[in-house]
């Protein structure tokens, strides 16, 4: 079109192009009042929400909801956990998929079956997941973990109301539900490997372990690093999990989120101007991150450019 | 395939000759086989208890299979809290979900990729922008305006609209898109053009039946995440007689309306549409979901 705005230009007819450019507006006004509606509106008026004191927009308080949150036990709560969240996804979580995207590109029997049956789990909704789990963690008899702790003559044990493994229970469920898919990205990316570097290495004689060390851990770092932020910024928003394992982030918020805060004081505690304020930080937390996952991107493409 | 025939990845067939890198390949296998028990496992479990009673359950003597498999266990919970109700008023919402997520993001990407008014880059920042921040965290104010509709007094609470609309407003719908038609060859809208077709005939005419394979990933997609959509439909249908199944399965999970075994009944009726939805479409679920992580 920018070709076409030139010759118009030239030939001082603006009429066809003042046409064209309000029909392409008409076309999409719809979809635009929809995020109009469903996405832009509501973070704006949440960022608004946050500097005020209730949803009439009536008095203005500055930065008070804020101060308000830093001072509250359920908000450093879930901050402090925050960080427990991503140091046990990356020691629980980070290294499943990798291992299991390697094992899936040098498996030649039967590989298609174990595709499926590892992505199994991706399939189901975050919501049943929490609920299987409630059930594998629960303190009653049938839960899976406590008949394997009968078998071996424990006393049965209620994990799910032990706030200090509370969140590494909910990061074992994340894992199991998550690392599937996480686990065909590594696949493909084992894939695209160029074939010749292994071959040449190995006329060489340069043995497996070395060739691993060498060839396919430098190649994939920058996989390594893209997804290991990705998975950062989806550990910020865990939501059904405390939700129904922890019974809203319990026991006493030890596995409370600030998304789940976020949700909890706007919806069920009616306290719709300090949720306002904690998801905008969360906001900026997440914005932050995918800022740095584009820099890093842009990096690894920009060198794979050269 | 056999090890021998093996030609690309770390270990080639040269290596296989060695016994020693033979035996690590059963190792890699074995713990292949390990992960995917893994993963089966716990579903399995959970069909497997779900045909127990509650008696069964509660014992302390345990056994790993129920006493009898009777699907009529299933048929009685099915009956007993209508759940063919929920189910019905899933597939309203599903339907809805997935026409919205097809038609008003693609008609979105199309208008700002293909016909580029002025104005469509800002159009674009700001869709990127809403894409960063996850929609749940600004659910009240959309909650305020659900109850109060353009300020109107018009309350579309306990209605399916919100629900469907929301998915006309997908930012990473509208990126699939609009990725894809980038990639469509100009010279046939161009022509298009030269036919004297309008703009919006040439998406109907034209891109519309090029985009098939992304409308169905889309399509796929929405299903899916409109499936196990929980948050919106649980504020938006206070109705107990409109819920979802996801809603009445948070309903009654958190209260003491069903006992635990039937408890795991329900799971296992929700879960079964999504494992038929992934027999039918795994290929073209697997395969989004790698493209799908890596963005650009």
């Amino acid at each position: 079109m920018e070709d076409n705005i030139k010759e118009y230009k030239r030939k001082k007819n603006y009429k066809p192009i003042i046409k064209r450019n309000i029909v392409a507006w008409l076309i999409m006004l719809p979809s635009l009042l929809l995020f109009l509606f469903f996405v832009w509106l509501p973070i704006g008026k949440n960022i608004a929400l946050s500097f005020f004191n209730n949803y009439k927009f009536t008095e203005f308080v500055g930065f008070d909801n804020y101060k308000e949150i830093f001072r509250d036990y359920s908000f450093l709560a879930a901050l402090k956990n925050t960080f427990a969240y991503i140091l046990w996804s990356i020691i629980i979580g980070y290294f499943v998929p990798i291992i299991i995207g390697f094992l899936l590109s040098e498996c030649v029997h039967a590989k298609g079956v174990f595709r499926i049956l590892i992505y199994l789990p991706c399939m189901i909704s975050g919501m049943a997941v929490s609920f299987l789990y409630l059930n594998i963690y629960g303190d009653e008899t049938y839960s899976i973990l406590n008949v394997i702790i009968r078998l071996f003559g424990g006393e049965p044990h209620a994990f799910k109301g032990n706030p200090n493994i509370i969140i590494p229970l909910i990061v074992i469920a994340m894992t199991w539900r998550g690392a599937g898919g996480t686990a065909l990205i590594y696949l493909s990316n084992f894939q695209t490997i160029d074939t010749s570097l292994y071959e040449a290495s190995r006329i060489d004689g340069v043995k497996p372990i070395k060739r691993f060390l060498h060839i396919t851990l430098p190649i994939m770092k920058s996989t390594f690093m893209t997804l290991l932020i990705l998975q950062i910024i989806s550990v910020f928003q865990v939501f059904y999990e405390p939700l129904v394992i922890g019974e809203w982030g319990g026991p006493s918020d030890a596995s409370m989120s600030l998304m789940l805060l976020s949700y909890k004081f706007a919806m069920k505690d009616l306290e719709y101007a300090r949720g306002a304020a904690v998801s905008v930080i969360l906001s900026l937390i997440i914005i932050t991150f995918t800022v740095i996952y584009f820099i890093v991107n842009n990096i690894v493409n920009k060198k794979e450019g050269e | 395939m056999k090890l021998s025939e093996k030609r690309d990845g770390l270990l080639n067939f040269s290596d296989y000759k060695k016994t020693k890198h033979k035996i690590a390949y059963y190792i890699f296998m074995f713990l292949l086989i390990i992960f995917a028990l893994t993963a089966l496992i716990p579903i399995l479990w959970l069909f497997i208890t779900s045909f127990k009673t509650v008696t069964e359950i509660q014992s302390t003597n345990y056994h790993l299979l129920p006493q009898t498999f009777k699907i009529s266990k299933m048929l009685d919970v099915w009956n007993r809290l209508s759940f063919g109700k929920y189910y019905l008023n899933t597939l309203i919402v599903v339907i809805g979900s997935v026409i919205c997520a097809v038609v008003f993001n693609a008609i979105l990407a199309y208008a700002v990729i293909i016909l580029k008014p002025i104005g469509y880059k800002i159009i674009n920042v700001l869709i990127l922008f809403g894409y960063m921040i996850p929609s749940a965290l600004a659910i009240f104010p959309l909650v305020m305006q659900i109850r109060n509709f353009m300020g109107l007094n018009i309350s579309l609470i306990n209605t399916y609209f919100p629900l469907w609309f929301a998915f006309g407003a997908n930012a990473y719908y509208y990126l699939l898109f609009k990725d894809y038609f980038d990639k469509l060859p100009k010279s046939l809208i161009e022509a298009a053009r030269v036919d004297g077709l309008s703009d919006l005939k040439i998406f109907f005419n034209v891109v519309f039946p090029l985009s098939k394979p992304i409308m169905g990933v889309v399509a796929i997609f929405a299903m899916t995440a409109s499936y196990s959509d929980f948050l919106l439909p649980y504020v938006v249908l206070q109705d107990t007689k409109m819920q979802t199944a996801m809603v009445a399965i948070y309903n009654l999970g958190t209260t003491n309306t069903v006992d635990s075994s039937e408890f795991l009944m329900l799971l296992v009726i929700s879960i079964i549409p999504q494992l038929i939805l992934f027999m039918i479409f795994q290929k073209q679920i697997m395969n989004q979901s790698v493209n799908s992580g890596m963005k650009d």
